[in-house]
């Protein structure tokens, strides 16, 4: 699905992401991990060409994201709250999103209903605009956002952080259901090496801007894992 | 302590990022407060010779009391677009062991050093001046220059407060838009009321006393209000408004375009910075007031076309120039959605060519002036919304400043959106509908050079798919740069 190819970033004289080759199979739970700096954020921003590389390319789905855009329609990702428009609620930001991706007032709605847990009534019908929520409910509705119609990827820069305990747990659920059921390839990164472990099959460890490990998930991954991080 | 306060001040003020844009812009930014400051300095020197010669029958310190409340008014006025009480800064400080009335009273004195309070020393101390130099008593010119000076320091200290509540505002401007009203249809002086009270002002220096107990009073409601909000959810917590809900479906006849229509709309009446700017926009409606009145530009046709391009383009303008800076906040977000880049353009023409044609509709009462005139302003909208829409969006595609959408902008302490580039994409804005109404006026005669401008906004409307594909593929190129500046101050 995702193909990278000798791809690198440099600022200047320093570098801050290469990558010779990394592959991600259609419908793979993908997991990026690696310290500050390492250049998880770097990559997904590649991905999405909010920036251009400097040397390489990447493929989303055949499509060379740097020079045609005709991956957006499938593509979906949430990396920071600069991709919620803070004026609007969330209902009118879901809505928003709908609209570009075909999706009526109705057909939202019904989408939205399966995350009432998850919202926990302090998203929708709270008459408040995205600015003004906290910091983890901004996240939990720009997440919502990123699963609206069913796209084939999606990114998600560190979806566990500043999310209250009960919607970790839920949130793991739901990321593990929807590579399992609706053949998405989901690409996460995270600093909870617990969390990904769990999540992801297969993970993948960046130092310095560059490929360290590649694992698939077993047993013995996050003793691994810790054990790498634990210098 | 307060050594402290003013070195953080000095280093907020050089290190941000507006500061360290670049040269051009410093020297702008100085040249434009210069400018402003002689203005003041020469209308102050000035003011008493123009007046004897106006109205010489009349003493000017007469003249100036009895218009002093307009003065004091729209400076009200100015300062609630352009002056906000900067109480954000607090909250680092609040952990500090310093007393609380320390902070307050620096927050408050901080203030004083505006230039909003500048302007009436500059005009007043001069006129005050050349006063003593034609032999008016010592005493009643020095207590009534302190008077001006107090009475402008409470207008600072009013701000603030009124700041804090809509319906003040709101007051205090319709109070101002009676006062003129009834002034220039005859109706009642109310200046004449208040000139009275000046002057007693001026003739019995004792009463100095009064504006001076009016500004110890202002400074105290300002201190005891900050003081009792000296809360992190108090006065410095951003202010958490329920969502007045609008349901903008009947925009969705405009088919694609309609979902960033909608936002669009949004984006203008819950956000400070946008709200402001369309408020500005409004002003410009005004603008051909100051050209079709005056005789001097009868014969400057040139002029009149110039005037009428500001007319209908206010909105377009004021808040054109700086698309695609309103959607600064979110456009990684925008970038990386399914989106069509040409579909996005597309809206923000049309939300331009709505603006342009509101305040065509709203310039109505030109006709007033004549049809030669309302003529001229049909043609401009027309060019309005046929070309210069074209040349703002191509302007905003070199425009790369980011926008905080919910802060006010600040007279000379912002430069938000503010650019060179700007200034140059300006002009073709003005200058091209000057000439090519000129042109055909000098070679055939009036009739012809409202053609021709009417006639090239036509044009932009028929070749509209070339031009939106031209500015498409611009803003395609810059994209990463654009990204790039947008994320500094978000990030």
């Amino acid at each position: 699905m995702i193909k990278t190819t000798n791809l690198s970033k440099k600022y200047g004289n320093v570098t801050v992401l290469n990558i010779e080759s990394l592959e991600i199979p259609k419908g793979q739970a993908f997991g990026l991990v690696g310290n500050n700096g390492a250049g998880k954020t770097t990559y997904f921003n590649l991905l999405l060409d909010l920036i251009a590389p400097t040397t390489g390319t990447i493929f989303n789905n055949e499509i060379q994201v740097n020079t045609s855009e005709d991956w957006k329609p499938f593509t979906a990702s949430f990396i920071d709250e600069s991709f919620l428009i803070g004026y609007l609620t969330a209902e009118e930001y879901f809505y928003f999103i709908g609209e570009l991706r075909g999706m009526n007032k109705a057909d939202i709605d019904t989408f939205l209903e399966q995350f009432s847990e998850i919202f926990n009534d302090e998203i929708i019908g709270k008459k408040k605009y995205l600015r003004d929520l906290s910091k983890g409910n901004q996240k939990k509705a720009g997440i919502v956002a990123a699963l609206i119609g069913n796209p084939e990827v999606i990114i998600l820069d560190e979806p566990f952080a500043n999310l209250d305990p009960t919607t970790q747990i839920r949130l793991k659920k739901l990321l593990s259901d929807l590579t399992k059921d609706s053949n998405s390839t989901v690409l996460i990164s995270s600093h909870d090496l617990g969390h990904i472990t769990e999540v992801c099959e297969r993970i993948v460890v960046l130092d310095k801007g560059s490929v360290v490990k590649d694992l698939k998930t077993s047993e013995a991954t996050l003793k691994e894992l810790e054990a790498y991080f634990s210098v | 302590m307060i050594k402290h306060f003013i070195n953080f001040e000095w280093k907020q003020f050089t290190r941000s990022s507006y500061f360290q844009k670049g040269l051009t812009i410093k020297i702008l930014l100085f040249i434009a407060v210069i400018y402003f400051g002689g203005m003041a300095l020469l209308l102050g020197t000035g003011l008493f010779f123009i007046l004897k010669k106006i109205m010489p029958e009349l003493d000017p310190i007469v003249v100036v009391n009895n218009y002093l409340i307009f003065w004091i008014l729209t400076d009200l006025v100015i300062r609630y677009f352009m002056q906000q009480l900067p109480v954000m800064n607090i909250k680092p400080l609040m952990l500090i062991p310093i007393k609380k009335s320390k902070v307050i009273n620096y927050l408050l004195g901080k203030t004083t050093i505006s230039f909003f309070n500048f302007i009436p020393i500059f005009i007043f101390l001069p006129f005050s001046i050349v006063l003593l130099v034609h032999d008016y008593p010592v005493l009643n010119v020095l207590s009534w220059f302190f008077s001006v000076i107090f009475i402008a320091f409470s207008t600072n200290f009013l701000n603030f407060l009124i700041n804090k509540s809509n319906i003040g505002f709101y007051s205090i401007l319709s109070v101002l838009v009676v006062f003129v009203g009834l002034e220039f249809f005859n109706i009642f002086k109310t200046s004449h009321f208040f000139g009275i009270a000046f002057n007693a002002l001026y003739n019995n220096p004792i009463f100095t006393i009064i504006p001076f107990l009016v500004l110890v009073g202002m400074y105290y409601l300002n201190f005891s209000f900050i003081k009792k909000s000296f809360y992190v959810d108090g006065a410095i917590s951003k202010e958490i408004k329920e969502v007045n809900a609008t349901d903008l479906s009947w925009m969705n006849r405009f088919g694609s375009t309609a979902t960033f229509l909608k936002n669009d709309v949004k984006l203008i009446y819950r956000n400070a910075r946008p709200k402001q700017v369309v408020l500005m926009s409004f002003l410009f409606l005004f603008y051909g007031l100051i050209f079709y009145t005056q005789d001097a530009y009868k014969d400057m046709p040139a002029m009149m076309a110039f005037a009428s391009i500001f007319v209908t383009g206010g909105f377009l303008l004021t808040f054109g120039q700086l698309v695609p800076s309103w959607d600064s906040e979110y456009y990684k977000m925008l970038m990386s959605q399914n989106i069509q880049y040409k579909e996005y353009l597309k809206s923000k023409w049309y939300l331009m060519v709505f603006g342009v044609s509101l305040s065509f509709v709203l310039s109505t009462p030109y006709i007033y002036f004549g049809w030669k005139i309302y003529g001229l302003i049909a043609a401009a909208a027309s060019f309005n919304i046929g070309l210069n829409s074209f040349i703002t969006l191509f302007g905003g595609a070199l425009n790369r400043v980011p926008i905080e959408l919910n802060v006010k902008a600040k007279a000379f302490g912002n430069t938000n959106g503010f650019n060179p580039t700007q200034l140059l994409i300006a002009l073709p804005k003005m200058v091209l509908p000057m000439l090519l109404f000129y042109i055909p006026y000098k070679l055939i005669n009036y009739e012809a050079g409202i053609i021709s401008l009417g006639l090239s906004g036509v044009l932009g409307i028929v070749f509209q798919n070339f031009f939106l594909n031209k500015i498409e593929k611009i803003y395609q190129t810059g994209k990463y740069k654009t990204i790039a500046a947008f994320g500094e101050k978000n990030n």
